[in-house]
Order: structure tokens, then sequence, then C-alpha cells
């Protein structure tokens, strides 16, 4: 089992979520409105007048195999515009009840 | 879920409100009335009271002052003013624009109460009267006739004004100048002396003889009959043959001594009509009604109704307000439509796509249907104020409309799906969309709090304004959304687009040109001393033009009607009016421009309420000239009225004209009014006739009029009381004998098809002219001898004094002035410098007004209106910037808005006007809307990190076209306004050109000074802010 967090422009919502359904994907936790900035490139995402832009953040609970998956897919969908911006972040879950 | 989300999640609903919108506009729009002006009564009350046989003096201090005394503390009171004429007093009260009246009719009825037991016992009650707008004709008829002349009041009161009358909102109609029938018996007073009988007792036998009386009843056999005498006259040749007496056994018929005539009784008015004879007809409307739909049911109906009437009678249009109203209101709609078409090819132009431009543009019709219920909930009307404001709005409703559309393209050509781009890109910016209105609105709403004749105008316009950009606002940030979501698509850059493609032609213009605007920004920025200090120049500059720029109250309009009021001297008879006015007809029938012509001279007794606008006498001419469309004509009413002026001038006869150029509704008052207030008349009037002549002198001042009149010329029969009582008369009796030979007695009423007519007997007329007629009239004595006039009094010539007007409680005589050709307030000016010159008495204050006055209060009014417009506008944008500084930067460009209103009026040689000032003010909003949209996007570039210099000048060149798109839609929006010609334009072009003037010089000053001062103001302060972080967080670098 791994975590996915993907983190993206308000922009992709709705295609984030197609991506879930499409890859039978049930389980997720959605945390709307937040705000950040990136690492290396794109501009800040902060809500702000200056940097009106918003991010949302989805995460997701997969078995191994389907994480190469995801990320080729959101690897495509940050391939359309690289300025609109999404990110995925994965990391082992050792337990769960 | 905000109002964005919610739009677009579910666009059925959507839609259907707007459809819900669009159908109540659209049912408010049907059933809205038109007007030309909104509904403005003008707030004056009159108070009429008589007082038979007392002077003007007299009439002044027993009525008019009393009477004043006790109305000056009526509440909402504005001025008080009085004429005193010979047996009546006028006192007119005027009131607060917008005070209610019925209330105020009532305090004076209170005041009343309490000041009529101090007036003479002999005045009669006051009486008061409510001026009001629907007073005004909104019809005028002349109806001509040849063999049915004589007939025609008849004929037409049953034909034509009965029908009439029946039509939903005709207040009243009535006939001018109509002939009335009347049975007159011209005596000879010779041959009455002779048979020693005397008009009086003609009077009585007449009386006596044309009597129907019942007698009783007798009963015969089983039969009851009633019993009658049957004495009437049933025709009018039995009056002749009338017995009066006998002589010697032989009976004396009336036609013995007299001249028995059953004709049209002796006019005091001549009334002609394109050289005819005529009667004139008036309609009046209901209060409330709507003009346009009554006039145009009258005209239908009398076009069905002229069928019935005799062959001769002819109708002519005198004047028609409803046609001028239509021609505006086409015309206004016309300039819309215009405007509509201007703007949606600027957004073509910038956006370079037709579903972006549909979408945006669809934004118009959906706010100004908004303003059409907001006209019917409020009552009001379709008129040239709602219009011009609808005109005005039409470029500014747009703008939010594209804010939010250009964000939402920006995030699709991202890569969003439209729906999401829909929602997200919104949200970005709707909040910036709304403080831009509210600064629309904080200039537009104080509009609708201004007091005054100002604010009764522009209440409308500024509520209008208001609503219509609210509702943009609205519609941007739901309908706007929704829309894009359904219908832009992924705009793909084609590998090779079209030669005469957008992308090919238009946008790399449009690059060149924000890479030219950049290269200029930045050599302003190097040489930013120079910069500041050439725009100080220029507006320093444009201030001093300000001096060559006339000013007036409100434009004139060219309504195509003349009136003429033509005086003769005083005294003239009726004949030479006449035979002087047939003269004129024919002079002003010679140009081209005039379409008809119709005149009165002298004065009809029943003239009643026409009387109380003309005055009339038998030595005056009233004209009223009808011109040709303004379109079909090369001539303005204006150069036809100095024409006429010119010839005039020729005739030694006429002692005084007026020719006024404005036809009814209000603001026609073009006058400069110099008001001399003083105790003593003779003083006055000679300061009066002083001040007329050097004013007659000006350049420019035409129709130069002393409101007192003229004296005039009067015969007092001067009566012995000692000689009197001798032979048993007295005042009374000898002036009812005089009345009845000279006015004559009206002796009984002959009865012919249920119509009256009086029967009246006085002296012929060759009896009854000259002097040693009147002191030779013979008067019965109580003991039936016979006593010359002479013998107990004599006749002698005076000069009557002349009316008294009063004002604030003071004497007052008004010279009056037109100016032509110049501004009212050079030609104030002018007057006061001249008046300087003078010496006035210590007692007489002068002092200048009229619609000068009105003008000056109104510019008061205005600079008020200014001022609280500045401050919401600062407080509006302080609040959106959370900056002091910023606002300033941003209101750098509203100074050069006024230079560029002074520009355009200077080169369109349009005089500066209440409406030309609303004009500039309105820029305000207008102006900083566009220095908003740049100072925040440079702020924006600071805050991302940009080097100020590359803020500054990227900002430029990004904002560039944004601004130059909504200062384009607004200034096209308003061209047809400024440049239309046709009916009532003169009126609204002049907030178009300031507009117009303001807005492509502030615009072109804004891209270049706001920039630059923003480098000067801004520069230290955001240096000093990232230091006073770096204190703050001093701890972390130890």
């Amino acid at each position: 089992m791994k975590s996915i967090f993907i983190i993206y422009n308000q922009a992709l919502t709705e295609k984030v979520e197609y991506m879930l359904d499409r890859l039978e994907i049930r389980g997720y936790t959605q945390f709307p409105q937040i705000t950040g900035r990136g690492s290396q490139t794109g501009v800040p995402h902060l809500g702000t007048h200056t940097w009106p832009e918003i991010n949302s953040a989805t995460m997701t609970i997969v078995e191994d195999e389907k994480v190469a998956v995801i990320l080729e897919k959101i690897q495509k969908m940050n391939s359309i515009n690289e300025e609109v911006g999404i990110r995925a972040f994965v990391w082992d879950i050792i337990q769960a009840v | 879920m905000s109002i964005y989300g919610s739009a677009v999640k579910k666009p059925i609903t959507t839609i259907m409100i707007f459809m819900a919108v669009i159908v109540f506009g659209l049912y408010s729009l049907v059933n809205l009335p038109i007007e030309l002006y909104p509904d403005i009564e003008f707030p004056a009350i009159t108070v009429f009271t008589s007082y038979p046989g007392a002077s003007a003096a007299d009439i002044e201090t027993n009525v008019s002052k009393p009477l004043e005394n006790a109305l000056n503390t009526v509440d909402q009171l504005k001025q008080l003013s009085s004429v005193s004429r010979d047996n009546i007093s006028v006192v007119t009260l005027e009131f607060e624009y917008e005070s209610d009246l019925s209330e105020a009719a009532n305090d004076i009825r209170d005041a009343l109460s309490l000041v009529e037991d101090a007036l003479p016992e002999d005045a009669e009650k006051p009486m008061i009267f409510k001026f009001s707008s629907t007073m005004i004709p909104i019809l005028m008829f002349a109806i001509t006739a040849e063999e049915s002349y004589e007939g025609i009041e008849k004929t037409l009161d049953e034909k034509l004004i009965n029908p009439l009358n029946r039509i939903d909102g005709v207040g009243s109609i009535s006939l001018i100048g109509t002939p009335i029938r009347e049975v007159g018996i011209k005596i000879n007073p010779r041959k009455l002396e002779a048979y020693n009988l005397t008009v009086e007792q003609i009077g009585n036998i007449l009386r006596a003889e044309n009597l129907n009386m019942p007698t009783g009843s007798i009963k015969m056999g089983e039969m009851n009959y009633p019993l009658r005498v049957e004495g009437e006259f049933s025709s009018s040749d039995q009056i002749a043959n009338v017995v009066l007496g006998n002589y010697y056994g032989q009976a004396i018929y009336l036609k013995d001594v007299a001249v028995v005539s059953d004709s049209i009784k002796d006019m005091t008015v001549d009334e002609k009509i394109n050289g005819k004879p005529g009667v004139r007809m008036m309609v009046q409307k209901q209060s409330g009604a709507n003009t346009v739909k009554v006039a145009k049911e009258i005209n239908k109906t009398i076009a069905k109704l002229k069928e019935n009437l005799p062959p001769d009678v002819e109708i002519v249009t005198i004047f028609d307000t409803s046609s001028f109203i239509n021609g505006s209101i086409n015309n206004l709609t016309k300039t819309l439509m215009y405007a509509l078409i201007f703007v949606t090819l600027v957004v073509m132009f910038f956006l370079g796509r037709w579903r972006a431009t549909f979408i945006i543009v669809l934004t118009i019709p959906i706010s100004l249907i908004v303003s059409f219920i907001f006209l019917h909930l409020s009552g009001s009307s379709i008129n040239i104020i709602s219009l011009s404001a609808l005109s005005i709005a039409i470029g500014m409703v747009v703008d939010d409309a594209i804010v939010v559309l250009e964000n939402i393209a920006k995030h699709i050509d991202r890569g969003s799906t439209p729906r999401e781009a829909a929602i997200y890109a919104t949200n970005e910016v709707w909040l910036a969309v709304i403080v831009t209105t509210l600064t629309v609105v904080a200039v537009f709403l104080p509009m609708t709090m201004v007091g005054g004749m100002t604010g009764v105008m522009f209440r409308q316009l500024g509520w209008i304004v208001s609503i219509t950009v609210v509702t943009s606002t609205l519609a941007a940030i739901s309908l706007t959304p929704m829309l894009s979501s359904k219908l832009l698509r992924l705009h793909t850059k084609k590998e090779k687009p079209g030669r005469f493609s957008y992308d090919n032609t238009i946008e790399p213009m449009l690059t060149r040109f924000d890479n030219w605007y950049g290269r200029v920004l930045g050599w302003s920025l190097r040489n930013k001393w120079k910069v500041l200090f050439a725009s100080f120049v220029i507006f320093f500059g444009s201030l001093f033009l300000t001096g060559n720029l006339g000013t007036e109250f409100m434009p004139e309009s060219d309504e195509g009607r003349l009136s003429i009021y033509v005086e003769l001297q005083s005294g003239t008879r009726l004949e030479k009016s006449s035979e002087l006015a047939v003269k004129i007809d024919s002079i002003i029938a010679s140009y081209p421009e005039v379409e008809l012509i119709s005149y009165s001279a002298g004065s009809d007794e029943n003239g009643g309420f026409l009387s109380l606008f003309n005055s009339t006498g038998t030595n005056i001419i009233n004209f009223m000239i009808g011109l040709k469309n303004v379109e079909e004509r090369d001539r303005s009413v204006w150069e036809i009225a100095e024409e006429i002026r010119n010839k005039f001038a020729e005739y030694p006869e006429i002692v005084n004209f007026d020719i006024s150029t404005g036809g009814g509704g209000m603001a026609t008052s073009t006058s400069v009014d110099v008001e001399i207030y003083g105790y003593n008349i003779e003083k006055t009037t000679m300061l009066a006739n002083q001040f007329a002549d050097s004013i007659k002198k000006l350049e420019g001042a035409r129709n130069v009029q002393i409101s007192r009149e003229k004296e005039k010329p009067e015969l007092r029969i001067e009566l012995d009381r000692e000689k009197m009582s001798a032979v048993g008369l007295n005042t009374a009796l000898v002036s009812s004998a005089l009345y009845n030979r000279i006015s004559g007695l009206t002796a009984t009423r002959y009865r012919e098809e249920g119509d009256e007519f009086d029967v009246v007997i006085r002296f012929e007329e060759k009896y009854r002219n000259s002097i040693s007629d009147i002191e030779n009239i013979t008067l019965q004595t109580a003991t039936g001898n016979s006593v010359k006039l002479k013998e107990i009094g004599s006749v002698n010539e005076y000069w009557s004094p002349p009316n008294i007007e009063r004002k604030r409680r003071e004497r007052l005589v008004t010279v009056s002035v037109t100016p032509y050709k110049v501004s009212m307030g050079d030609l104030a000016q002018q007057i006061q410098s001249k008046i300087n010159q003078v010496d006035v008495p210590g007692d007489i204050l002068v002092d200048v007004g009229g619609a000068y006055e009105d003008q000056q209060e109104s510019f008061v009014d205005l600079a008020m209106l200014l001022l609280l417009s500045l401050v919401l506008v600062y407080l509006v944008m302080a609040s959106q910037f959370e900056s002091l500084k910023m606002p300033l930067i941003i209101m750098i460009s509203i100074p050069f808005a006024f230079t560029g209103v002074i520009l355009g009026l200077l080169i369109t040689n349009t005089t500066l006007s209440v409406i030309a000032a609303l004009g500039a003010i309105m820029l305000v909003g207008i102006v900083v809307k566009n220095a908003i949209v740049l100072v925040d996007y440079i702020n924006l570039m600071r805050d991302r990190g940009y080097a100020l210099d590359v803020a500054i000048i990227e900002s430029g060149k990004s904002r560039l076209r944004p601004v130059l798109m909504t200062a384009l839609t607004t200034i096209l929006g308003m061209l047809p306004l400024a440049f239309s010609t046709g009916e009532g334009s003169e009126i609204w072009s002049p907030m178009g050109i300031s507009v117009i003037g303001g807005l492509i010089f502030s615009t072109i000053i804004t891209m270049v000074i706001v920039p630059v001062f923003y480098r000067f103001i801004a520069s230290s302060g955001e240096r000093d802010k990232k230091d006073n972080v770096r204190k703050k967080f001093i701890f972390m670098d130890i």
C-alpha cells in the first residue's frame, strides 16, 4: 500500500477526479482551497491578489501496482500545460485500520 | 457556493433568471410613457386678488403688501414676487423643487384666511392658482374657414371638440379667437333724443317683449288647458320691429332709431392663419397622461372627423409637442443602436473571437433592460435624460465582462476545460471587478442626491447609470462565466493562419503598438522630470484657456418654433395693428423655411387662460411661426429670429418686440435679468431705461425688455358732484349710463335652436369715437329732463400709472436680455461691467439674475457634486489598495480629463453648460477606472518581485489593450451622442463632447503620467517596506 499525495492547481480538479474514477480508485481524501508554492519552477499559488491561483490536493491510498499508472497519468496531465501545475508525491503506508 | 460557481453549475437556472429579467424589462418598456423630460412640476403657486376700481399703487399697498407679509412664512418658500396692476394683484410664490405643492397650497390657504379680514372690503376673495406642466398645450391647431367661418364655433363644438374630448388623457380642448354671434342694436343717439328715449328704456322694452310666460290654466268642458303667453322673438328680424312707444299717435319702431344686425360680435381680436380667417384650437392633456399617445390619438381622430366638417374648413397643425418628442427619442434610439454597433466592433477588434464578442455584447441589452424596470417601478418615463443615460452606460457595461472573459480565455488557453476555467478564472477577478464598479457608482450615485433643478434633471441619470453598471457587474460574474463555459473553445494556434486572418493582420499590429508604447514608457521614466514638467504646463495652460470658454445654463434646442410679440404704440386701434400684422405676415411668409404663420392681433376678451402668459391689448400682435424640420432647412431658428429682428427695426411703428425661439417644456428661459430694486418708480424706471439703452449697444444682446409696462393713455371722466346733485344724478348712475352707451347694454338673450345669443344695445360706432362725442352724450335726469355729459363733468386725457412688480417684498423692475451668439456668462459679465459704470443711487439695489442666476446655482450644485464624487472615489480606492498613496497616483489623471474637456469644448465651439459640466463630473468615474487597471497591475508586478522600472514598463505593455479597449468602448459609445444633429441633439451633445474630449486626452496622458508619477511616489515607499520587515525579524540574523 502506498499513499499518493497529489497537489494541483484547482483548475485541474475535474481532471484529477476523472482520473481516479477511470482507474477505479474509490477512496481518497480531498483538501480543497489550499495554497503553496513550488520548489523549482512555476509561480506561487497563494490565493492572494498578487498570486491569485489556488491549489487543491487529493490524497489516495492505493495498491502498489497502481502507483505507476497514476504517476504516468499525472505526468500526461502536467505535460498539457506545465504552467498550470500538478505534482504528486508517494510514500509508504506502514499500517492501516 | 459562490455566485459564479452556481451559475456555471446550473446553466438553465441562470438563463431562466436572466430571461425573467428580460421579460420584466420588455413589459416595462412597453408600458413606459414617452416624454421629453422627466416629470418636473414648476413649483409655483399664484394668488390672484381682484379689487375693482383700485389703481396699481392702491393695489400694491392694500392688497399685494399684506398678502406678501402673510405668505412669507409659508414652508419651503424660495421666492415671493408680485405684480400689482389696475384692479388686480398677482402674488407668485416659488417653491423649492420637489416641494409638495398640495401641502403648500394648504399652507397658503391657511395664511390667506388670517389676512383676509385685513384686505379692503371691496376686494374679492384671493384665488389660488397652481401652475402645472399639464397646462402647457401639447397640441395647437389652426382651423381656417371661409363660408362657414361665422358659425364655426358651433360647428367645431359639436363635430370636433366633443368627440375629441372623449379621448383618454385629454384634459381640455379650447378654441381661441372664435367669432361670437351677437344681435347688435346700433343706436343713433340723435334720433333717440328726438323721440325722448334712452338706451335703458329700450333695454327694458326688449326685456319685456322677449318673454314666454305661463299664465295659469282654464277648464273648458272636460279638458284643462294650460295658458301661455308666447312673446319670445322667433327670429332676429322681429327685434327691429319692436314698438318702442307712440309719438303723436305714430308707433316708433326700433328700426327707426337703430340699426339691428344679427352677425358677429365686434371683434377685439383678429386671428389669421396663413392669411385666412380662422380660430386656434388648443389641446391640454391630463396630468400623468402620455403626451405622445394622446397626440397620436387626437391626430387620428381629427383625420376621421374631418369628413363630417364643411368642405371649406381646413385644419393645420401649428405645433405638436409630440413630434419633437418623437424626433428626439427616435434620434436617441438611433444613437443607442450606433453605440451598440461601435462597441461590438471594438470588442471584436481587440479580442478577435466571435464567440467571446457575443458573450460580452450580450451584457449590454441585459443591463439596459434592467433600467427600464427601474423607470417603470419609479413611475418615470422614457425621455431625453433616461435615454442619454443609457447611451452613456452602454460603453461602460461591457468593461466588467471583458475583464472576466479575458481571464477565462487565458485559463482555457492554458489547457483548462472551459467549465473549470470559467469558475476558477472568475474566482480570481471577481473582487477586482466589483471594486472598479464601486468607483463608478461612487460618482453616479451622489447625482441622485443633488437638490435644486439640476438635481431633478440628473437624478434619473444617476440612478440609471448606477443600476446598469451594477447589473452589468452581476451579469459579468454569473452570466459571462456560464456562457463562457458553454461557448468558449480552446483557441488553437493554427499552423498556418490565413493571410487576412486576425492572427496575421490585427494581432501583429497590436503587438507592435504594445512594444512602441513600452519604448515610450521607458523614455518617459528616464526623463521623468521633463515629463512631469510638460504635463503640468499642459494642465495649467488649459486652465488659461477656460477664459475663452463661454458658459450657459442649458443648451438651447431648435424646436422649429418661433413666437413673436409685437407691441405698437399703446392705444393703437385694432384695425391699425391688423394692417401691420398683414405686412409682417407677408414678410415672414417669404422665408423658405417657414411652414405656417398664425397671428392674433388684439385681445380676446374670453382668452382666459392664454392671456395669463401673453399680454394682450389692441396694440399687441402675437405671432406663432412653425418652421420646417431641422434637416430640411439650412438656417437655424436663431438665425431666422435674428433676420426678423433686423426687419422689425425698419418699422418705426413697432415700439417693442420680443422674439422667442423656445417651445413648451422646461428650461426654456435663457435670459439674463438685471433686477433693479427701489421704491421710487420714476427713479427706477429711468435707471432701467438707462441700462436698457447701454445694454442694447452690447454685441450679442437681443430682446432687451423692461418688465415695467409703459404708461397707457387713458381718458378720465371727472364729474362735478355739485352739478350732478342739482340735476339729481350721482356717479353710479352716470357711469352705468356711460357703460350702456359705449360698452353696451346686454338687454336680453335671443334664443335659437337651443343656443342663446346676447342682444346688445349701444351707440353706433361713429357716435362714440371722439372726446366730443362722449361729452355730448345725453343723460336723463331723475325728473325726466336731459342733460349733456359736458354739463356735469369733463373728459380729460391722462397717463395711467404702470404695473408695480415686487420681489422679495420690494419694488422691482427687470431688464431682461437674451444672448445671441455669445454665451450667457459672457453677456452677464459685460452687463455687470456696464452696470458698474453707472452711478446707482444709494436707495436702489441692482442685481444680475434670471437664467444666469439658475446657471450659477447649478454650477455650485455641480461643484459640490464633483467634490463629493472625488471624496467617495478616494475612499473606495484607498480601501481597495489598502493605501493612502495609491489613490493619489490614480487621481492625478483627473485634472487631465478636465484639460481634455476644455479642449474638446473649445475645438467644437461648445459652451460650458450644466450638461457639459455634468459630463466632466462623470469623467471622474470613467477616467479613474483606466488608471486603476494600470496601477493595480504595476503593484502586482512589484509584489511578484520585479524591479520598479521593469514592473512599470511590463505592466504598461500588458495593460495597454484592456485600457484602450474600455476607453474606446466608452468613447465610441458616446460618439453618436456627441455628433448627432437631429431634433433635440443640442441638449445632450455637449455631454458627449466633454466626455469624449476628456477621455481621449486623459487616456493618452494617463498612460504616461500615471506611471511616471508612480515612479516618483512609490519608489521609496516600497523600499522602506522591505527594510521594515527585515528590522522586525532582525533576531534571526543575530
